[in-house]
């Protein structure tokens, strides 16, 4: 990991105190989060715990960057709920990177909840991974000349389930807000995308736009898409889709008419449909540490 | 090399191949040509074992076995490569690792050991001169954003790279300028030689300008209707394809 945590919350320290979790294992999971001011010099930052869950603010013009891994190796069943409020000042960014590997029989259930004031942004990354039931939220309101990106990626096999619900409320103007998510579904595992994104009607000049795409691996395995647009406002540019496909038979062909055996040709499409989430990613190390994590399961696809 | 035998082959419960018979033999270049409808991209894509054409009688021996019975993978293997007409674009992979991948997967099918990166490398830079190839095409996706001439000269460098003993080109001078046609042209030319055949499918006779074939066949409501030289190409040029469908009414 490249970004270390700064003296401000100890990374194994924080964690522990901060997701109140029972019966964890072999724990691996750590909360690094740090910012800086536009001259570089750290900006301390404190998460404030309250009886709703947790708050961390970023002061204005800060630029910060918030990790949150969740790694466990054992087969015990536990559970992982974590609730965290952001509040981003003027002219802050936010860059979000999460990692979720729970263990096998484990529940994982977060709800993060990020208010962008005037010209703040936010870019969020997020990757499900492993867990038998994770339920990932993100709530993002969007003040005047807000940006908001959030990206993700789930991959589900075996019976797990995996569910996504993002709300994107854009309340002033000349917002701006992209979301996709795509998803990967093997065996009978079952996705859930549920997208909202409203616009409210003092929100003129909103430019939003949302996209799910699914990829099913099996006839067993299951994608639900909901995405919702709600717009009050009259002068604003948005636009949602999503899409619940197979593999591709023409790409398919073609692969294999070049030689490649059909199950690597699989892999390498597979592999392809992912790495556009990992590609985006602006972090070099955790992007590597994907590839590797992908490349496990799936052909490798580019250099 | 490449004996069909009564070939008949329907898509979606249609006959579209009515028997066909053709013999390609080493170091031969065959041109069929035809009409639209006459299904020369069918016989195309099924040679290289394209899901979707179902054979329906005849058989196809390539250098003594059945090609018929061997899967997409296997085909090219065994050293069959088709040019498409249309070719595919996959997001996400790029050009260079493709081409790496097909060719150690047919070097593994072979018994060869893998080509390391810099042999690869050196290799590709190689090739792509031969199509004129800019070589930032490499690193993108794989016909991701191409024109329809850099994908058609995308399909003529992975010929080049892969090497095959018999190539299926797929009307691959459709849509090409004249420059284009010229730079394909002197790709497929550069790999003739006495161990290669190529079956070069087209509609117009412009590329057999360039590329000049042992052969001509045309093709006709799912029949070869008549073959001959070079000078069946010309005339056809001159008096179109609808003397010889009338004929093959008659017939």
């Amino acid at each position: 990991m490249s970004v270390e945590s700064k003296g401000v919350i100890p990374a194994k320290a924080g964690i522990q105190d901060w997701i109140p979790a029972y019966n964890r294992g072999d724990d691996k999971s750590s909360l690094q989060v740090e910012a800086h001011r536009p001259d570089g010099t750290v900006v301390p930052l404190s998460i404030e715990t309250t009886a709703e869950g947790r708050r961390l603010s970023i002061p204005e013009r800060a630029q910060a960057s918030l990790i949150e891994i969740y790694e466990t190796q054992g087969n015990e069943a536990y559970s992982t709920q974590t609730t965290l409020r952001i509040e981003v000042a003027a002219e802050a960014r936010l860059a979000h990177y999460k990692l979720v590997r729970e263990g096998p029989r484990a529940d994982h259930q977060s709800f993060l909840e990020v208010h962008l004031q005037r010209a703040a942004s936010l870019e969020s990354h997020v990757f499900l991974f492993d867990g038998a039931r994770i339920r990932n939220t993100l709530h993002v309101r969007v003040g005047e000349g807000g940006n908001c990106v959030l990206n993700g990626l789930y991959l589900a096999t075996a019976e797990q389930v995996m569910e996504t619900h993002t709300l994107i409320d854009h309340l002033k103007p000349h917002g701006t807000s992209r979301e996709l998510y795509k998803g990967i579904l093997d065996q009978k595992a079952q996705g859930l995308f549920d997208g909202l994104i409203v616009v409210e009607k003092d929100a003129q000049k909103t430019d939003s736009s949302q996209t799910n795409k699914n990829l099913l691996l099996s006839s067993d395995a299951k994608a639900k898409s909901n995405p919702e647009l709600k717009i009050l406002a009259n002068d604003v540019k948005c636009k949602h889709g999503s899409t619940i496909g197979q593999i591709d038979a023409a790409q398919l062909f073609y692969l294999r008419s070049r030689g490649i055996p059909e199950e690597e040709a699989r892999k390498l499409l597979i592999y392809a449909f992912a790495s556009e989430m990992i590609e985006s990613l602006p972090v070099v190390s955790l992007r590597e540490r994907l590839h590797q994590l992908l490349s496990g399961k799936f052909q490798k696809g580019g250099g | 090399m490449l004996k069909i035998k009564d070939l008949h082959v329907s898509v979606g419960g249609k006959e579209i191949l009515r028997g066909i018979n053709l013999e390609v033999n080493k170091g031969e270049v065959h041109a069929i040509m035809g009409p639209n409808g006459s299904g020369k991209s069918t016989l195309a894509h099924v040679m290289a074992g394209r899901e979707g054409f179902t054979v329906i009688g005849g058989e196809v021996a390539y250098e003594g076995k059945d090609l018929l019975a061997m899967t997409p993978e296997v085909r090219a293997g065994e050293g069959l490569f088709l040019a498409f007409q249309y070719p595919v674009e996959i997001a996400g992979v790029t050009n260079n690792y493709f081409l790496k991948t097909a060719l150690n997967a047919l070097r593994k099918y072979r018994g060869l050991p893998a080509m390391d990166a810099m042999d690869f490398l050196k290799l590709i830079k190689e090739k792509a001169q031969i199509v004129e190839m800019d070589t930032a095409l490499l690193s993108r996706s794989v016909n991701d954003g191409f024109s329809g001439g850099e994908k058609k000269r995308n399909e003529i460098l992975q010929m080049a790279v892969l090497e095959p003993r018999l190539s299926i080109l797929d009307e691959t001078d459709s849509g090409l300028d004249i420059d284009a046609l010229q730079i394909v042209a002197k790709g497929i030319n550069k790999m003739r030689s006495p161990d290669r055949a190529f079956i070069v499918v087209t509609h117009y006779q412009r590329l057999l300008n360039y590329v000049q074939p042992d052969f001509v066949h045309v093709l006709s409501a799912g029949r070869i209707v008549k073959s001959g030289g070079r000078e069946l190409a010309l005339e056809l040029e001159k008096r179109g394809y609808v003397w010889l469908e009338e004929g093959a009414a008659i017939r």
